[in-house]
């Protein structure tokens, strides 16, 4: 019997791990590790071990459905095309197309991506995101403001080479596994490490150094590093002087932040503050990583920006082993946004309100009436459905009604909506909202490129044949344009590919001849170019080739603990689950080692509420309650509460409040209260 | 060549147990335990020298072949003898015994591989050089971090 091996990339989070798909006489029978990866180097965590129980798993949509009273019927796809005609078509000619809204997968590939916010724009609609809207918009726009690029600076395995690595609002070690094998290198060379967070989680127990912070106090904490630096005359001046700017305000507003003053704000102690100043600045070579911790926030930009500024005043950045290192949680989510499923940009992070980018795609797809401006980012296309602005709306990939805060009305706004088309592997909450049920395909069942988080784009390759009349995203999208009166015409991913290297010039020589072989790194501007692993090696692509150092204030969470909400909840992951978890909660081998929402309380606060470990408890907010077990622990402070958000009822807490520029929602931060079930 | 584990590393993300019950159909030989809130430690079989299991097993199932503790499916009664003597709690009798078998017929066991923290390891001398390491340094630090 042959036995074929198909290399694919990991659906998973964004570090991209390369594993072979076994497959014999047309089905998948197993996994095989990719030693040769440069990232993953054939390591897998849990959920890429467990990756085939989705496969094939019994649950998966096999036929488009059309909503019947409560429920479903299968319709085949000339129906489902027909319906879609009739109500989204219908909704754009009746109400225009800034009436309706489209949001891309950071599940699909480059290649889908890039025709999703195509179709949209080609439709006339400026209202397309992604769910990088709750993750890394604020890198996006804190980043592309600072440095002029809002990518990973450096490559994963480049982590091995630094000499002191800051982890701050990240659980690598849960979220994104084979990283942590890059930091045990560099500590087996000495580096120091140092983790900020509000728990101790797994990550923290790499560190020398822990700064256990209170939830929403990152820019009190690096601008009280930013002190200690330039007050200890620790900052690179020559750095600052050849490549940034604005270094003189930045000295003048971090004065009050003194390691005492900022003591009182974070609950970190004033030595550990200058410790772990000292340790970033001193070392050769110090990189930062970070993730949904600095992000979600209602000063996520900020949190970005302040971290930004510690890079650049000590110049850990633009060589090995230093950088920014944003970490995303998606494995194309990278991918998603270069391609342009973006509110604000067009492919290549074109601004979407500069007139010369829409005669440039006006140009590069011959069409007219492109839209200009920004349009709604995810979160406001939500509200604008609740409000009756938007009437149809077309969802790839996403489960808001899960992933979203306040959850609660999410729901709401999504059954105001006239018409609602979703596409997915599995019957998500979203999907049980929809008017029309689209079957997917996962990772496997599809060819294209993903981009991972540290700008690496990588070839997948298709194992197996979707199950049943689920076709592959790329078809299902192509279709779709066809049918609403589009040209969208692609027989493949590869020639997809094609025009992305005419029109985003960070792709530009990432073909698909060369996909096969490697992978590349962005920037590649031209087909003999290596890729770009480390960014700004020589200044920064901004107006005078100089960073921004942007000062940045310190404002505390939109929601603090108060009588009725003494606690404040704080969310996150756990390394046997993925996001809304309509994938890991139906894959046995990872649903079985975490079963159940939870809670972790400080066991203090468990003793005063008369809580034992493994207790029920009604956990609520002002939009609404959620049962939970009690965990015990002592790794969250008094008054700090966290639960993981692969489960519904997370959601349903959190606050909707945003960041008003990269309209990130608070998730980390919610004051809530605690009671026990009897 | 038995699995050796470096605690130090370990990130208990578990993908060690999930790896080995997936290339042995679902029966899984090794367990990650959490002390606390501080650490994780996955429990392997120790492939012992004077092996409590093999002494225990009067059928001659469990043997030593080399350094391996081997198992003689063909020759198991299912008594569970193998499972009272192991000192680590890592051989199991659902119907038969079933134990770690260095994933036999692959280059290295799954779990080693697939550990992405590099936590385990066959090479004594990597798991022997990475403790004296350690040692060195905290000796140098006069015991702080």
């Amino acid at each position: 019997m042959t036995r074929v091996l198909v290399p694919t990339v990991c659906p998973y989070c964004g570090a991209g791990c390369g594993l072979f798909i076994a497959v014999e006489k047309g089905n998948p029978t197993g996994i095989e590790y990719m030693r040769d990866h440069p990232v993953s180097e054939g390591a897998l965590c849990p959920k890429g071990n467990a990756a085939l129980e989705i496969l094939r798993h019994q649950d998966r949509l096999t036929s488009p459905l059309k909503r019947k009273g409560e429920g479903f019927v299968e319709i085949s796809w000339d129906e489902a095309m027909d319906l879609l005609v009739r109500e989204m078509g219908g909704a754009i000619r009746k109400h225009g197309p800034r009436r309706i809204a489209i949001l891309a997968s950071s599940k699909c590939t480059n290649e889908e991506n890039y025709l999703i916010q195509k179709l949209a724009r080609l439709l006339g609609s400026p209202n397309v995101d992604n769910c990088a809207r709750l993750c890394h918009a604020p890198s996006v726009v804190g980043l592309n403001r600072t440095l002029g690029a809002a990518g990973m600076t450096n490559p994963i395995p480049d982590i091995a080479s630094s000499q002191c690595i800051f982890i701050i609002g990240s659980n690598l070690a849960e979220n994104h596994p084979v990283i942590s094998r890059f930091i045990h290198r560099a500590h087996d060379d000495g580096a120091v490490v140092i983790v900020a967070d509000p728990r101790e989680t797994h990550t923290s127990w790499m560190a020398d150094i822990f700064l256990q912070l209170e939830p929403g106090t990152d820019v009190a904490l690096l601008n009280g590093m930013a002190h200690v630096i330039i007050k200890e005359g620790l900052f690179d001046g020559d750095y600052i002087a050849k490549n940034t700017r604005g270094f003189e305000a930045l000295r003048e507003s971090v004065k009050d932040f003194s390691p005492e003053n900022v003591s009182e704000i974070t609950g970190v102690s004033p030595d550990d503050i200058v410790r772990a100043a000292r340790a970033y600045a001193i070392s050769p070579a110090s990189s930062i990583l970070y993730s949904m911790g600095i992000t979600q926030h209602t000063t996520g930009t900020e949190n970005v920006q302040a971290i930004s500024n510690l890079a650049l005043i000590t110049g850990h950045i633009g060589r090995p082993g230093t950088g920014v290192m944003p970490l995303r949680g998606q494995n194309n989510v990278q991918g998603a946004c270069d391609m342009g499923a973006l509110a604000e940009f067009y492919p290549g992070y074109r601004k979407a309100d500069d007139p010369e980018t829409v005669r440039y795609f006006s140009s590069a797809w011959n069409a007219e009436g492109l839209p200009l401006g920004p349009g709604l980012t995810a979160t406001e296309m939500i509200d604008a459905a609740a409000l009756g602005e938007i009437k149809a709306m077309y969802i790839v990939g996403e489960d808001p009604a899960n992933s979203d805060p306040s959850s609660r009305n999410v729901h709401g706004a999504l059954e105001s909506l006239d018409f609602l088309v979703v596409q997915d592997i599995f019957m998500t909450a979203t999907a049980n909202l929809a008017d029309l049920v689209l079957p997917g395909a996962v990772w496997a069942e599809k060819e294209g490129s993903f981009t991972n988080t540290e700008r690496r784009v990588q070839w997948s390759f298709k194992a197996v044949d979707p199950p049943g009349e689920a076709l592959s995203d790329l078809e299902i999208v192509c279709m779709v344009g066809r049918t609403l009166g589009v040209e969208l015409d692609y027989p493949d991913a590869a020639s997809v590919l094609a025009e992305i290297n005419r029109t985003v010039p960070q792709y530009a020589g990432i073909t698909r001849d060369r996909l096969g072989e490697s992978s590349l790194v962005w920037p590649c501007p031209t087909a003999d170019h290596p890729g770009t692993p480390i960014l700004h090696t020589s200044g920064f692509k901004l107006a005078d080739g100089r960073a921004a150092i942007v000062p940045v204030p310190y404002r505390p969470a939109a929601e603090e603990s108060s009588w009725d909400y003494p606690f404040i909840l704080t969310t996150g992951r756990v390394a046997v689950h993925h996001n809304a978890g309509s994938m890991t909660r139906r894959s046995p081998s990872l649903i079985s080692r975490e079963p159940d929402l939870y809670v972790e309380m400080n066991v203090a606060d468990a003793l005063r509420l008369r809580v034992a470990d493994g207790d029920e408890v009604m956990v609520t907010t002002p939009r609404g309650e959620t049962e939970a077990r009690a965990r015990l622990t002592d790794g969250v402070k008094r008054g700090v509460v966290f639960m993981p958000f692969h489960f519904p009822g997370t959601n349903i807490l959190t606050s909707e409040v945003t960041d008003p520029e990269a309209r990130i929602p608070e998730f980390k931060v919610s004051a809530c209260k605690i009671s026990r079930r009897d | 060549m038995p699995v050796y584990v470096d605690v130090a590393r370990c990130i208990g993300c578990r993908s060690c147990e999930v790896a080995c019950e997936r290339v042995h159909e679902g029966l899984g030989h090794v367990k990650v335990h959490f002390v606390g809130d501080s650490a994780s430690v996955p429990i392997f079989c120790h492939h012992c020298e004077e092996a409590n299991c093999t002494i225990a097993c009067f059928s001659g199932a469990l043997f030593k072949d080399g350094e391996r503790t081997a198992f003689d499916v063909e020759k198991c009664t299912g008594c569970g003898l193998c499972s009272l003597a192991c000192p680590f709690g890592v051989v199991w009798t659902d119907k038969i015994a079933h134990k770690c078998d260095l994933c036999d017929g692959r280059a290295e066991p799954a779990c080693v591989t697939t550990c992405p923290a590099n936590a385990l390891t066959t090479d004594f001398e990597l798991a022997s050089r990475r403790a004296r390491v350690r040692a060195a340094r905290t000796a140098a630090q006069g015991g702080r971090r």
